[in-house]
């Protein structure tokens, strides 16, 4: 589905991905864990190219999409990506913020995408606050409403930019919940976090990144229990 | 001291009412009017247009640079840097003296010469203005597929006014004391009419007061509305 094949990433002389090659299947549930700065976001970030990739190339269902003369918008219209800060449009009401993109790019009309809005919202228990603004929101209420604004463009992949990380401990599980569900209808995720519950109990597989390196990766199970590079122990003992 | 009062009354007595002349004031003061809304308003467009050129071409993705974009940039630098760097009574007497030198309509070349100088200040507003819009709001929209534009329109701009509206405000303020510089050129707004007055009845003391005296209680209307607008702004904030 999204195939990454020698990709680099530096910002000045910085170098943040170095030469990373990767294959994501359709249906599998990727989970990226590392330390701050190991360069996951920005590897999250480079497969709907809102980095642009410095060197290598990405390819999604086929198409490769580093190439210039891709049109992007069309591309990402089928990635859905959620963010650490939610970045829901503070202008808009909520149905508005889940029916722009689906109306604007003509994928629905508004009635179909109003209707759609109110499923998704229905999905998420949020149903009553449709014509709310996000201020009145708290921030697990924003995020789930993020999740489905990605989700009424039916995207056939879903990246997860650290979705938890700026919420109250308290509200992290009814976004994992949501994100738990989408997994279990067989979405194909990459997910960036901090969650290693959700990386063990959601992931169908874990990548550990740092220093702009994938050091070690495999299923949740043995990841967990088995780490063997010794800056993944050493990261393991640290946050378990 | 009644006595300087009364002298003082007179002057302006004849500086306002003899010979209807309040009648020159009010006409000036609708010149005045005019040349300020037309002058914003062409401003603002060119200002717009300035603002969103820049800005795209500074947010474009490495590898696509359109080339007409590039060359549209250069000349909205060459605009703002040369009308920011030179003074605005040199702007008016270019346009009326060379440019336009045989043109014998000065307001509509007050306007012009107005409109392009405060185009290029309300440019540096609006991107600012842009700008200062969370860059995660325009990525949100991108992601969703929505293109340049659409984000632009729906999401980016939207929330830019509000940031926009307070400078903007200023620079309505600034543009209209600003046409007093077009009595140079002969337009015959309010300043150029006092002048005349003044020269006529050889008192320039009561009509320059008196029109100080007007610019400065339409500025103070004009902030006190600004003030009403950008607080009912801030309220919607807290819905």
């Amino acid at each position: 589905m999204i195939d990454v094949k020698n990709l680099s990433k530096s910002f000045g002389d910085h170098l943040v991905l170095d030469n990373i090659s990767e294959h994501i299947s359709p249906g599998e549930k990727v989970v990226v864990i590392g330390p701050s700065g190991s360069g996951k976001s920005t590897f999250l970030r480079c497969l709907n190219l809102l980095e642009t990739p410095t060197k290598g190339t990405i390819t999604f269902e086929g198409t490769v999409i580093t190439d210039p003369k891709v049109k992007i918008d069309k591309i990402r219209q089928q990635m859905g990506m959620v963010f650490q800060h939610f970045n829901l449009f503070p202008n808009m009401t909520i149905r508005k913020n889940i029916t722009l993109a689906p109306v604007r790019t003509g994928l629905m009309k508004q009635e179909e995408a109003d209707k759609a809005a109110s499923q998704l919202l229905q999905r998420v228990d949020l149903a009553d606050k449709a014509d709310a603004y996000p201020n009145q929101l708290s921030g697990g209420q924003k995020q789930r409403i993020a999740i489905v604004r990605a989700l009424a463009m039916k995207p056939k992949v879903m990246l997860f930019d650290e979705p938890t990380s700026a919420l109250d401990p308290e509200m992290v599980g009814e976004v994992l919940d949501v994100m738990k569900e989408l997994a279990r209808d067989g979405m194909t995720m990459v997910v960036v976090t901090h969650e290693m519950g959700f990386a063990r109990e959601v992931g169908s597989r874990v990548l550990f990144m740092d220093g702009g390196h994938i050091l070690e990766q495999n299923a949740p199970k043995e990841f967990f229990d088995h780490p063997q590079n010794p800056r993944t122990q050493l990261f393991l003992s640290k946050v378990l | 001291m009644l006595q300087w009062f009364y002298r003082t009354l007179d002057r302006f007595h004849t500086a306002f009412l003899e010979a209807d002349r309040w009648k020159l004031y009010l006409q000036g003061l609708g010149v005045t009017l005019e040349m300020t809304v037309i002058a914003l308003i062409l401003g603002t467009c060119l200002g717009l247009v300035i603002a969103v050129v820049r800005t795209a071409h500074d947010q474009q993705r490495p590898g696509r640079r359109n080339f007409l974009l590039g060359i549209a940039n250069v000349f909205c630098n060459i605009y703002t840097t040369v009308i920011r760097g030179t003074p605005m009574m040199v702007q008016l007497l270019i346009w009326s003296f060379v440019i336009f030198s045989t043109s014998r309509n000065k307001v509509m070349v007050g306007f012009i010469g107005l409109g392009i100088n405060s185009g290029a200040y309300v440019a540096e507003i609006i991107r600012g203005g842009l700008m200062s819009v969370d860059i995660g709001q325009s990525e949100a929209g991108r992601s969703l597929g929505l293109n340049y534009f659409d984000t632009m329109r729906f999401i980016v701009i939207p929330q830019a006014f509000k940031n926009i509206l307070p400078s903007l405000g200023n620079e309505f303020i600034t543009l209209f004391k600003d046409t007093s510089l077009v009595s140079a050129i002969g337009a015959a707004e309010l300043t150029y009419h006092a002048s005349r007055i003044g020269g006529r009845t050889f008192d320039y003391m009561p009509p320059l007061i008196g029109i100080a005296v007007m610019y400065l209680a339409i500025v103070i209307v004009f902030t006190w509305a600004q003030g009403r607008l950008e607080r009912r702004l801030r309220e919607s904030d807290r819905r």
